[in-house]
């Protein structure tokens, strides 16, 4: 019953998941192409200096040390959002295989027969590729076979950064807790890992010498026979992966119009918004929208803002005073919103439009029958019980300073255990029992989905999140039609409105776009 | 002709090879013989600048090799090595073609050149020419290695231990073809080996090293006839020469004060000489040219009533005899032949030179098994 639901949601979304697929081939491709380019050269080099094997192999095993998410972060300073940081992130992880391979295999070849090779007179360079890589090319394929299929898995990270790939749909579904979109993302990913492994198996196949192979009870024939086979499934994969670049290429390269990049976070209400902001401006003027949804979090949408990889994305109040400005917490709406405004022009030339209706602040939820077996109302109550509970909590509310340790400070709340969830998982946890106490988006959804009770901020500690439009200073001068819209669109979103739309995507798994459009022909209906 | 000049090898503080001076002629086959690490490998590796020297020069026809381009170098001189030196990611075809493509033959040349060589080995070209060296035999394999060496045909070929790995058998039928090339092409062949028995049989000339110098460079014969020393001794195996008995000649082994008389002399004075040094015949000789003329036996004497008789008129004349450089194996064969008690050794110019009695054979042949048990 689940699979034939599984299969209905794949039949529906088959355009969305193809498109992504094809992405994630290309992202793989590019990260593993390259990544051969640099690595084999490197290896090579630390064969003939052995000086530098130490550093180079030390260094690429430092690389893979580093969390795949970290690598990103460090990354987007330096190269914004999108496909580079992605590839070159990737990219990374897979050199060490491919440099240590080469470094081995070419190593390991037998030392009298290097010598016999340089005895009958060969120079240096052919020895090199006469002799040693031709050896080797069994082994460096292990290493690349290694890094294609690691490849594959850790391309999902692209997602975070809006380089798209099946990333994308697993990283959206773990939000909104929709298996079926997980599965749809990892499934072909696993495919796609497998097939990748089986033609990186064909390719290392064929540059084992014959003599070389093992299992040799077939004959000659049939051994090149199947050879010739193996090229040719190798030629059409090598083919249609060009293919693929050719047509991205050629459908990208659109003239120079009127547009404008929407950026947004990965969680619910941000893939709501943003989409409702990017149809309302290709609705109300000739501008056209490019989205870029789905990126990680606040540092990745802000650097991307800076860095012109976007141009406009919804952000908090709260959020870019606390957080991006560093100010000590403030809950003073007016004040929160009138500084940032000023500061975030006079220091980045971010133009921040006006507020919009809704406050997605934080709060802490617990369940139903914890709320009743404790007497909890407020935040207050919470804090003389706290340490019988478990909070399950997102990273980033236990670390930023207006998040939790303020909260802990102000209230002396103190947990028996803290355990860092992210995304939806935590509610998961939540109602697994094996968390008591969640912190929640005053708009989320799940509130609503899970019938959650939520604490009242009885000492008024949390700031106020009000979502307001960024903006860069020279989209805004190019396309100042922009600023009316959005102001008209924002006045229609309140905290009432938002935490309905949130539910629609989140417990009747609706997509975050088809949300965006019915509430817009809805509204437009009203008015 | 290769002349090493004081060539010095140290690696760090320990010499390897200490001014080491010697030449091998064109067309000679020479095998440089000696323990492990005695430096044998060094000094062939000296010749294709595999290692340089750390002091002294190699000259090949006159002309220093540490100034010629190396690539050149290498690639006029043949290199074998032990079965590895095959690539195995290459057939028979593509190992033997690879200097040739390298130095820009034709392709004709070289198509024409491979089956030539392949041939030469005594491998049937349509059947191994595409083969990869793991589907050949060992002795295949090398077989594949000296064509391949052979593929420029270069002046000079090098093998180091190119034998070693073989089984006796096919070991023995290509050190039999290597002679045979050598003789066939003339090549100045440097081999190197840990093998007496190898070196004796197919060099001119054997170079014994130890521990970095040349001990005795010499024909295998005087190697094993006179070695220089008591480690040239050990290292031969003082009965090495019974392996080779065609080194052991007539003149080695015989007497050089036979028994003689004149023609003159008169069968009574024979009488008494024989019985004065107790033998049954003597030779008679020449007293001015040293010339031998006969042989006159106690029986034929005994027969005659007239003591008075000169030697010269009952004497045999047909009288069997070897000459000096006949070998040990040659004596036994006649002496079992004409069942001879005594064989008369006479040089080419018919003079005597001495003779070899069943007792002397005795006494050389028993030395093998004497010197064993002193052993």
């Amino acid at each position: 019953m689940e699979v034939l639901r599984f299969f209905q949601y794949a039949v529906q979304n088959k355009v969305q998941i193809l498109t992504l697929l094809l992405e994630h081939i290309q992202l793989t491709a590019m990260s593993v192409g390259l990544s051969l380019l640099i690595g084999v050269p490197l290896g090579i080099l630390i064969c003939y200096v052995k000086k530098l094997s130490k550093p180079i192999i030390g260094v690429s095993n430092v690389i893979q040390a580093i969390p795949s998410m970290a690598l990103l972060g460090f990354a987007i300073p330096f190269l914004g959002i999108g496909v580079i940081p992605a590839v070159v992130t990737v990219l990374l992880y897979s050199l060490l295989p491919i440099i240590k391979n080469t470094y081995t295999g070419i190593d390991n070849i037998d030392r009298d027969l290097i010598e016999s090779a340089t005895g009958i007179g060969l120079t240096k360079l052919q020895v090199l590729t006469k002799v040693q890589i031709p050896l080797a090319l069994p082994v460096i394929m292990a290493g690349v076979r290694i890094s294609a299929v690691t490849a594959v898995g850790l391309m999902t990270i692209a997602a975070f950064i809006g380089a798209g790939g099946l990333g994308f749909l697993v990283f959206s579904g773990i939000r909104t807790v929709n298996n079926f979109q997980i599965l749809a993302g990892a499934i072909p990913a696993c495919l796609l890992a497998l097939v990748v492994d089986g033609l990186a198996g064909l390719v290392e196949r064929l540059v084992t010498p014959i003599s070389l192979q093992k299992g040799k009870n077939m004959s000659l024939e049939l051994t090149k026979k199947t050879r010739r086979n193996q090229k040719v499934i190798l030629a059409v994969s090598a083919a249609l992966v060009i293919g693929l670049f050719g047509y991205t290429a050629l459908s990208g390269t659109k003239g120079n119009e009127r547009s404008i990049v929407v950026g947004g976070k990965d969680f619910t209400e941000q893939s709501i918004v943003s989409n409702l902001v990017a149809d309302v401006i290709e609705e109300k003027t000739d501008i056209k929208v490019k989205r870029r949804l789905e990126l990680g979090g606040t540092q990745v949408c802000f650097s991307a803002l800076k860095s012109g990889d976007i141009d406009l994305y919804i952000e908090y109040s709260g959020t870019a005073y606390g957080d991006t400005l560093k100010y000590p917490a403030s809950s003073d709406v007016d004040e929160v919103y009138q500084t940032v405004k000023k500061d975030f022009k006079e220091m980045f030339d971010i133009d921040v439009l006006s507020q919009m209706g809704f406050n997605n602040t934080y709060t802490l939820t617990v369940k139903q029958e914890t709320a009743e077996r404790y007497g909890l109302k407020t935040i207050s109550d919470l804090a003389r019980v706290a340490d019988e509970l478990r909070f399950g909590s997102t990273l980033e509310f236990l670390n930023r300073s207006d998040g939790f340790p303020g909260l802990a400070e102000l209230y002396g709340v103190s947990f028996k255990s803290e355990i860092g969830i992210d995304g939806s998982s935590r509610y998961v946890a939540l109602m697994n029992d094996e968390t008591d106490v969640v912190d929640a988006f005053a708009t989320d959804g799940l509130i609503k989905k899970f019938g959650l009770v939520v604490l009242e901020d009885d000492k008024h500690y949390f700031p106020p999140y009000y979502a307001m439009p960024l903006i860069r200073g020279e989209v805004l001068e190019k396309y100042p039609e922009v600023e009316a819209v959005l102001k008209e669109l924002g006045e229609t979103l309140t905290d009432e409105v938002m935490t309905e739309l949130n539910y629609k995507v989140d417990e009747l798994l609706m997509n975050p776009e088809d949300v965006a459009k019915e509430f817009l022909e809805g509204a437009a209906g009203a008015m | 002709m290769i002349e090493f000049k004081n060539i010095v090898k140290k690696y760090k503080n320990k010499e390897v090879l200490a001014d080491l001076s010697f030449q091998i002629n064109t067309g000679d086959f020479v095998a440089i013989i000696g323990a492990s690490g005695c430096g044998k490998t060094t000094t062939l590796k000296m010749i294709n600048r595999l290692i340089e020297p750390t002091a002294g020069k190699v000259f090949i026809d006159g002309e220093d090799i540490g100034e010629k381009d190396v690539i050149k170098l290498r690639r006029n001189m043949g290199y074998v090595i032990q079965q590895t030196g095959l690539f195995p990611h290459m057939t028979v075809k593509d190992n033997i073609e690879i200097i040739p493509k390298a130095t820009h033959m034709t392709p004709e040349d070289i198509k024409a050149r491979t089956c030539e060589l392949m041939e030469m080995v005594g491998l049937n070209c349509d059947e191994f020419l595409n083969r990869y060296p793991t589907e050949l035999s060992g002795g295949q394999q090398q077989r594949v290695g000296v064509a391949r060496a052979f593929a420029t045909n270069p002046d000079i070929i090098l093998m180091d231990e190119p034998l070693s790995a073989l089984d006796p058998i096919t070991r023995a039928g290509l050190q039999d073809e290597l002679i045979d090339l050598q003789s066939k092409f003339r090549k100045t062949i440097v081999f190197v080996t840990h093998d007496m028995d190898e070196a004796i049989k197919i060099a001119d000339k054997i170079c014994i090293m130890d521990k970095g110098h040349i001990i005795q460079y010499d024909t295998p014969e005087n190697i094993l006839k006179y070695p220089a020393n008591e480690f040239v001794l050990q290292f031969v195996g003082s009965k090495r020469i019974w392996t080779s008995p065609q080194f052991i000649k007539a003149r080695d082994i015989l007497l050089e004060n036979a028994v003689s008389t004149t023609a003159n002399s008169s069968l009574f004075g024979c009488l008494e000489k024989m019985r004065s040094t107790q033998v049954d015949s003597l030779l008679v000789v020449d007293a001015k040219t040293k010339r031998m003329e006969g042989v006159i036996y106690a029986e034929q004497i005994l027969r005659e009533k007239d003591l008075s008789l000169k030697a010269k008129e009952v004497m045999k004349k047909d009288f069997v005899s070897i000459g000096p450089e006949d070998n040990i194996l040659e004596v036994l064969r006649i002496v079992q032949q004409n069942k001879m008690s005594s064989i008369p050794v006479v040089d080419e110019n018919g003079r005597l030179s001495g003779i070899i009695t069943k007792s002397s054979l005795i006494t050389t042949l028993s030395q093998q098994y004497i010197t064993e048990e002193e052993a």
